[in-house]
């Protein structure tokens, strides 16, 4: 296993205002946003796809995942490409921030997972320096993603060609 | 224990080889019981075995291989003959050894198993007397593979054998420098030459399969880099020519490393003269399996794909249509059966035949069984062609067999082979005839993970489709040739007499509004098992002016796409989140970094749900079928419920009643520079035509054979398969007929009887 320090690393980033953060171990690259590949029928806060070393991987639009509105894109986006069993994401957030230690009893867990877009994901905050950091289960981000599929466009039946 | 898990691992790696080896020796000894060479060699490899489990500490292993090892010598010896009590406890014994090694490999240890008994049945197998009357050969006394006598694939008798092959453990390599050339292979039931493993052995090494995905990953990379290189504009000469000896070092690099994934499909066949004969034996069945291509290669994870589909199609073909000795007799058939697995390379593919000639499949009682499960009535299955009949093999749960046995029969299985076989890309066809014997065909592609494809351009982005799968491509033009046509709600397009689905991609993938690619662009005409679809696209990578999104604006530009160049590409897994979106199957990055999707076409067809009638397939075999027992189904102005063959329909058109001029007695109407002939329906039918002229019509505009005339209805109301046959009626006038369709009677007009009454001859 890793070792003891390296489970309280966190790497700390923005979505809109606030301040999210996944554990280092997930973290598998960081890279600056380039060009995406969109994939029509993806669920909405898939935004497409990008390549990285011979790897195809999906890139989740945090604003759109987190249901924030969506301001003026940042200059500073930026791919977090984290690793979740056999599949790799990459996590599109407006700007990459710092990296923190926290010790596990410093963070506060909620209760119960809450079920609405922004917090679904967020397995327990910690205040840091004025900021208050949200941490995010890298699992829950991409599960509830799974369960919302756009319906099939339906071929409409009234069409006739040439009339 | 830990210390050892390296050679362990090494150690039961290599016992699943020696025990594959044993099977094939085995084998070839009950054909030869006399073959020395044969029988040293099994020795041999037993004796390994053995060895090994002493060195690891694996008692039970170390016995059950010891008391195996005493009969063998005993046998080598001369102090006993081979029989089949003989032969039957060795195979006994090397299962037992393989459940061993399983365990090991699954648990560490050797597990619960007791094998003392057959231990003991072992040695007292190597005590009996020579004096016994033991049956006089093996090859008699047993159903057993019989040798195959005129087969080309069958290396020629090495009459005194030289050098026998010998297991790699104990090869000293002079043994493989003397036999390089002629592997010495005594005549076997089957064509694989028992390789000279101590060749191999010097020549090859264990590589993880990761490892090498690694490498043909990067080397994926190094590509990419490489054709960027390529583009960099220069003059420097020096550069030139680096750039094109890493350009040459790279194509090779790719190809060698491509080939690493390739395995030859014999890993597979090997296993299936031990099956045979399982099957053989405990059906009592003698049949000669002749194993031809054994050397066709495919990739490694496609061989572990068909492996269980193959040995259940050769299982099934020993129990199910190989007859038994006595019966093929009576049938003035050789007592043994043949059995033919055939591999080879077709078209980008590798097929694989298993073929027998046993009785066929009882057509008769297929098509009876498909009518009493339900799958089809009673008077549909008598009209349908027997090749079609046994299509329904397919379906899950269908058997004819009227005795379960414990080989096959229970009805799990042909569906599950076409499923399996589906999965990876490939198909599965039938065919059988009656007393000569039943062929099944596999096709799968060589490899999943790189494939050539077609990559076409709509609303600006670029999307992959396998290759395997595309039928032609159409080009779209505004000024005549093939366009598309609205029929009934669905888009078609009439390609050499056939009615042929639409589906625009532009429009499925929600990329912008539909009717934008009516009038150019291109239909990709894509195959899948014995469906048929157009796939409406922008233009194809290559695809000249339309295909350049500047231009993509101006629809009207004529289309000329050019040969539609073929890419290979690499397919790369896109994660569980969009893989189960159902209809793309991968990625793949092309030549210029840029991303694009591989359509999953098996999944678009089933996402669009194309109706059953089309979707049923216009394949050369069911095209009769489909033909005629589709109908479109309008309503007259007179209210009467009428069907039209779909099969003599051209398209449908709709126009104002205001529309229609006389001329000379006719009635026309014009659409352009061209004049439509028009019928009212209920005048073809004898009744009084509606003479309010005034609003829309519906025109069903039938083909050359009906004088391309149209016939005017009130409405359109479906197309549709007949629920029942047609009962003739004679008393209607201009009616072949009634027949049920979507559970309401329709009467089903006669136009080779209206035509020359109304006064228009084709």
């Amino acid at each position: 296993m890793a070792m003891p320090s390296t489970d309280t690393r966190h790497c700390c980033f923005l979505v809109g205002s606030d301040c999210f953060a996944v554990a280092s171990t997930a973290v598998a690259e960081v890279l600056r946003d380039g060009k995406i590949a969109r994939v029509p029928h993806a669920p909405e806060a898939v935004i497409g796809l990008i390549h990285l070393r011979g790897r195809i991987v999906p890139v989740i639009d945090m604003r759109r995942r987190l249901g924030l509105t969506a301001d003026a894109p940042s200059a500073n986006r930026t791919h977090l490409v984290i690793r979740l069993h056999d599949d790799w994401y990459s996590l599109l957030v407006d700007e990459m921030l710092d990296v923190i230690e926290v010790a596990e009893h410093a963070i506060e867990h909620p209760s119960k997972p809450a079920a609405d877009t922004t917090h679904d994901a967020v397995d327990g905050v910690y205040a840091d320096a004025g900021r208050l950091v949200h941490f995010l289960d890298p699992q829950r981000i991409v599960h509830s993603l799974s369960r919302q599929r756009e319906p099939f466009l339906q071929r409409q039946g009234a069409s006739h060609g040439g009339i | 224990m830990n210390d050892n898990r390296e050679f362990i691992e090494e150690f039961l790696v290599e016992s699943g080889e020696n025990l594959d080896q044993l099977d094939r020796d085995l084998i070839a000894l009950e054909e030869r019981p006399d073959d020395p060479q044969r029988l040293a060699s099994i020795f041999r490899t037993v004796h390994t075995i053995k060895g090994n489990s002493g060195f690891f500490g694996f008692s039970k292993l170390g016995a059950l291989t010891h008391s195996g090892e005493h009969l063998l010598g005993r046998l080598r010896d001369g102090k006993i003959r081979l029989n089949d009590r003989v032969t039957g406890t060795l195979y006994s014994m090397v299962d037992a050894v393989r459940s061993i090694i399983q365990a090991i490999e699954e648990t560490g240890v050797e597990g619960e198993q007791d094998f003392r008994e057959l231990s003991q049945t072992l040695t007292a197998v190597a005590a009996q007397d020579d004096d016994e009357p033991a049956p006089q050969s093996a090859a008699a006394a047993v159903p057993v593979l019989t040798p195959p006598t005129a087969m080309p694939s069958v290396p020629p008798p090495a009459e005194p054998a030289p050098e026998a092959p010998t297991p790699a453990t104990s090869a000293p390599a002079a043994a493989a420098a003397a036999t390089p050339a002629a592997p010495a292979t005594p005549p076997t039931p089957v064509a694989i030459p028992a390789k000279p493993a101590a060749q191999t052995a010097d020549s090859s090494i264990r590589v993880d399969v990761g490892l090498l995905a690694s490498i043909l990953d990067l080397v994926g990379e190094l590509v990419l880099a490489r054709n960027e290189l390529r583009s960099i504009e220069s003059t420097d000469p020096v550069l030139e020519g680096v750039i094109h000896r890493i350009n040459t070092v790279t194509n090779s690099l790719q190809e060698a490393a491509v080939k690493t994934r390739m395995q030859p499909i014999e890993h597979v066949f090997n296993k299936f003269p031990r099956t045979v004969r399982d099957v053989a034996v405990a059906c009592g069945r003698e049949v000669q399996l002749v194993i031809d291509g054994a050397d066709t290669e495919l990739d490694r994870t496609l061989i572990e794909s068909i492996r269980d589909p193959l040995t259940h199609l050769v299982r099934n073909a020993v129990d199910h249509g190989i007859e038994p000795p006595a019966v093929r007799e009576a049938k003035g058939k050789p007592r043994a059966g043949r059995l033919l697995l055939r591999a080879f390379h077709e078209s980008g593919q590798v097929t694989i035949e298993v073929q027998d000639d046993g009785a066929g499949i009882p057509v008769e009682a297929v098509r009876a069984k498909a009518v009493a499960r339900g799958l089809i009535d009673a008077a549909a299955a008598a009209l349908l062609p027997d090749d079609r009949v046994l299509q329904f093999i397919f379906e899950p749960g269908f058997s004819t067999a009227t005795q379960v046995t414990s080989v096959s029969g229970r009805g799990v299985g042909m569906d599950v082979v076409k499923t399996n076989i589906e999965a990876i890309g490939g198909t599965v066809d039938l065919s059988s005839r009656p007393g000569l014997g039943t062929t099944v065909r596999v096709r799968v592609p060589l490899t999943l993970a790189i494939i050539p494809a077609l990559v076409v351009r709509s609303a600006s982005e670029r999307f992959a489709l396998p290759q395997a799968a595309v039928g032609e491509l159409i080009s779209l033009r505004a000024d005549g040739g093939p366009r598309i046509e609205g029929l009934a709600g669905a888009d078609v397009i009439r390609l050499r007499g056939r009615l042929v689905p639409v589906i625009f991609l532009d429009e499925f993938l929600g990329l912008r509004p539909t009717t934008a690619t009516r009038e150019n662009g291109t239909v990709v005409l894509v195959r899948i098992d014995d469906h048929e679809f157009g796939l409406v696209v922008d233009g194809t990578q290559t695809g000249g002016p339309t295909s350049d999104p500047a231009t993509s604006r101006d629809r009207h530009a004529v289309t000329i796409p050019e040969a539609a160049s073929l890419s290979t590409i690499v397919v790369k897994p896109i994660g569980s989140l969009l893989a189960q979106l159902g209809i793309y199957s991968g990625a793949t990055v092309l030549g210029d970094g840029g991303v694009v999707l591989i359509l999953d076409l098996r999944g678009i067809l089933r996402a669009v749900e194309l109706p059953p009638q089309v979707r049923r397939g216009e394949s050369a075999a069911a095209a009769s079928i489909a033909a005629t027992d589709t109908y479109l189904v309008c309503r007259t102005g007179a209210g009467r419920r009428i069907a039209v063959p779909i099969d003599t329909v051209v398209r449908l058109e709709q126009f104002d009643g205001h529309d229609v001029q006389e001329v000379g007695g006719k009635r026309l109407v014009r659409r352009g520079n061209l004049f439509t002939p028009v019928v009212d329906a209920d005048g073809l039918l004898g009744g009084s035509t509606n003479p309010d002229s005034a609003g829309a019509v519906n025109l069903v505009v039938l083909d050359d054979r009906c004088g391309g005339i149209g016939i005017a209805v009130r409405q359109i109301l479906d197309v549709a398969v007949a629920d029942s046959v047609l009962q003739p009626s004679l008393a209607a006038l201009g009616v072949a007929g009634t027949l049920a369709v979507g559970g309401i009677a329709t009467e089903v007009l006669d136009l080779t009887a209206l035509l020359p009454s109304a006064g228009f001859h084709a």
